[in-house]
């Protein structure tokens, strides 16, 4: 009976104790691991920081703020009170013991996933150089050019890969993907001007590759492309559904390193003067130089 | 206490049932597809038993559960936070820039037309505005919800839609460049200068007609219609949140952070940071729950109702929301006050291999629940876990009304009286201020000065004195055992009174 009762109250002076493991459970586990940083660093970088300083992590623990530049500020855990974080602070002290940290590589674990090495391939994601309601086309393993659905417009095209989505994928978004390759055309401005008012509607997938919707004005456009062999340049295809009433002039101005040609109408000092009916279906060809 | 009578009560406590999630509910990690990153943004089953799911870097796949098989739908799309099945087969799909139609022209099982539905709200390029949605109410409308920006980062050089000249920064101090951190302070925590960030928006069923409905929301990474048609939504604890809310929605409503007030109609142009809180206190249609950070959910998600099958009848209909950063779901107790909708929240499948980022809820035709997660950098995981009910009924707090001095509990099974004394009752109140965050103030322990059981023996009523408006209370139901000798499944329940029933 003695011991049964000596048992009873330790395991009251126990309960006494605030459960370190119980608390850094319920409120640090979520963002802190023992071996790797999750959202905020790992035990074993927080025994390095706080091993021999109490105090200090007490303090940081209430009036919280952010120490590295990619992750977010840390909420203040005030609530808990002195006792309460002291313990959870003994309780990281014991399991990151002999603790070796796992290093982030900085490389996509994701990379070849199949949704990302297929080609041809559509990817809307935060690009440079372009609005925010972007998108990134790849034709092959050379070729790729990002559209604009914000604007409704060519913005530029590439050679020599596609994206590193993973700045943006490993985050929230915070970080614009990458472009791999080397930039070979930029387009300045809208053919359709860039004050007449467009609106997006969408695109339909033809062989993987997309036919962009969008109204200009008064005209309903289809806008879609292709890329010539070995990066050489691109074959882009319009075609207007409601034609216009007279000509129809259309703006190319291009860049100094890419070539345009148009199989319909006049092309001159970046003007493309077409038909009505020349205006219903018609492809420029842009030779990267 | 008499060391006899505690060793006999010890005793009496290891012969009584302590009941784990597990001895009701199996738990299952769904096989994902190989290679993919498996942080999940939406999920919707669809009439035919499939599911369709999106994730984040774009995909939405079909999970068929009879032969755990996935197959690709569409992929390429911007953050998918949202999804709904239509009649005729095609997907609407809430991205970052737009509302989507998925369609499968040609039959062959994958979308080939991504038709845009929706694309009039604007985009500054920040991170933190996310979009989710839809959900169609019985009318057939459309409801979508949209975050506000986040000064962890400027505006980009290219933005989407009107850029709004209230606020203490000007354009070109807003955008990126230079050393942001030097005048992030001055955006607002969480800002709101393109337009409907902030916003619940109703579209017209074919999405071409816009109502701004509602504003004020933070983070809504939670919105949905409850058995009673109620359009819930959930918003996160950060800047004018001392703790995360639940919402009623109605046309019209302010929802508490202030920085989307500058889209109203009748805004006289004045920034909301230079508004003093107590003005905006006076618009503010209070949250129908809170849930208590750290405690009860930190980043609750989204919340769907319970359907017949998926857990005890008496359960059936009451609305279940994820949580990011807890490993628990919450179950929600509907009460109401004057005709307006005030919840109790319960902890659901706490302390079980649940674990964390549960961001994503649907119910398959079987009653199971499935449960995506995600993390996007912030707490969280990735994959699938489904849950399914075995049929065997557990004890749990039914139901709660508020009454004018304290509450009436309703239990599934008979209480054993003797352990009615344990109860424990606390309240505290949050300020409304444009803080991050808040402690707790005012917090009190009440004494309950009577705890009686009704006459079936599954009702308690508490009498604590007059209830305080705008406080929270937590009723602590821990030592609570049922006569069967089962423990309570859910020991605390947290109820803001909004209004205190006359």
């Amino acid at each position: 009976m003695k011991f049964l009762l000596l048992s009873a109250l330790l395991v009251l002076a126990a309960a006494a104790e605030p459960d370190g493991k119980l608390l850094f459970t319920q409120n640090c586990s979520p963002c802190h691991a023992p071996d790797t940083k999750l959202v905020g660093p790992s035990l074993v970088e927080i025994t390095n920081l706080y091993g021999k300083n109490p105090d200090g992590f007490v303090h940081w623990c209430t009036t919280p703020g952010k120490k590295r530049p990619e992750t977010i500020e840390m909420p203040s855990m005030a609530h808990l009170g002195e006792e309460n974080l002291l313990a959870i602070r003994r309780y990281i002290l014991k399991i990151s013991k002999g603790v070796v940290e796992k290093m982030d590589t900085g490389e996509d674990p994701f990379a070849t996933a199949p949704t990302l090495v297929a080609r041809p391939l559509v990817q809307r994601i935060f690009m440079p150089n372009a609005g925010p309601a972007a998108i990134a086309v790849a034709f092959d393993a050379k070729t790729s050019l990002c559209w604009d659905a914000g604007v409704c417009r060519l913005r530029y095209a590439w050679t020599d890969g596609f994206i590193d989505g993973y700045p943006y994928w490993r985050g929230n978004g915070s970080n614009l993907a990458k472009i791999v390759g080397k930039i070979r055309y930029t387009e300045s401005v809208s053919p359709f001007g860039s004050k007449t008012p467009v609106a997006f509607h969408g695109y339909d997938l033809i062989g993987g590759l997309p036919v962009f919707r969008y109204s200009a004005g008064a005209l309903e456009v289809g806008e879609s492309f292709k890329a010539l062999p070995d990066g050489k340049g691109i074959e882009r295809h319009f075609t207007l559904t409601t034609p216009p009433s007279g000509p129809l002039t259309l703006l190319f101005p291009g860049d100094s390193k890419t070539s345009i040609i148009s199989d319909h109408g006049t092309l001159a000092k970046g003007i493309l003067t077409l038909t009505p009916n020349e205006a219903r279906d018609f492809t420029l060809t842009l030779t990267f130089r | 206490m008499n060391p006899l009578r505690f060793i006999t009560l010890l005793a009496v406590s290891a012969t009584l049932h302590a009941a784990e999630w597990t001895d009701y509910f199996e738990f299952e990690k769904i096989p994902m597809p190989a290679g993919m990153d498996s942080q999940i943004g939406a999920m919707q089953f669809l009439e035919d038993g499939r599911m369709a799911v999106a994730f984040h870097r774009g995909e939405v796949m079909f999970y068929t559960p009879s032969s755990r098989s996935w197959s690709l739908f569409a992929s390429g799309l911007h953050e998918p936070l949202g999804i709904l099945p239509e009649a005729d087969g095609s997907l609407l799909v809430m991205q970052r820039a737009e509302l989507t139609r998925l369609r499968d022209v040609d039959g062959d099982g994958a979308a080939d037309r991504y038709e845009t539905v929706f694309d009039g709200f604007g985009m500054s390029g920040n991170y933190h505005e996310f979009a989710f949605g839809p959900v169609r109410d019985k009318d057939g409308s459309l409801f979508i919800a949209l975050n506000l920006a986040s000064n962890g980062a400027p505006v980009q050089r290219e933005i989407r839609g009107a850029f709004s000249p209230v606020g203490e920064l000007t354009r070109e101090q807003m955008t990126e460049g230079g050393d942001w951190k030097s005048r992030s302070e001055k955006a607002g925590r969480m800002y709101s200068r393109v337009p409907w960030r902030g916003w619940i928006l109703r579209l017209s069923s074919d999405g071409k007609q816009l109502e701004p409905y509602a504003c004020g929301v933070r983070s809504p990474d939670g919105i949905g219609f409850d058995a009673k048609g109620r359009l819930l939504v959930t918003d996160n604890q950060g800047d004018w949140r001392p703790t995360s809310p639940l919402f009623a929605v109605k046309r019209g409503d302010f929802l508490g952070h202030p920085a989307s007030l500058i889209w109203r109609k009748d805004w006289d142009g004045s920034d909301p940071q230079k508004i003093r809180p107590a003005t905006f206190a006076k618009l503010y249609s209070p949250a129908a729950g809170l849930f208590p950070y750290g405690e009860l959910a930190n980043s609750p998600t989204q919340p769907v109702p319970a359907p017949a099958g998926a857990v005890p009848a008496d359960l059936v209909g009451q609305t279940l929301i994820g949580e990011m950063n807890q490993s628990t779901l919450v179950r929600v107790l509907d009460d109401e006050v004057g005709g307006n909708f005030q919840a109790g929240l319960v902890p659901f499948l706490d302390k079980s291999p649940l674990g964390i980022g549960n961001h994503r809820l649907a119910f398959a035709p079987d009653g199971s629940l499935y449960i995506g997660k995600t993390g996007l950098s912030w707490a969280g995981s990735t994959a699938i876990t489904r849950v399914h009910w075995n049929g065997k009924p557990f004890f749990s707090l039914d139901g709660v009304k508020a009454t004018p001095d304290g509450f009436v509990l309703r239990f599934s099974e008979p209480v054993d009286e003797t352990k009615l004394t344990d109860i424990k009752l606390t309240c505290h109140t949050y300020p409304y201020t444009a803080r991050y965050g808040s402690k707790r103030f005012d917090e009190q322990t009440l004494k309950i000065s009577r705890a009686e059981l009704s006459n079936n023996h599954c009702d308690i009523t508490l009498t604590c004195g007059p209830l305080k408006q705008a406080y929270l209370y937590q009723i602590d139901l821990a030592p609570l055992v049922a006569e069967s000798g089962n423990t309570l499944m859910g020991k605390r329940a947290s109820y803001h009174v909004a209004r205190v029933p006359q």
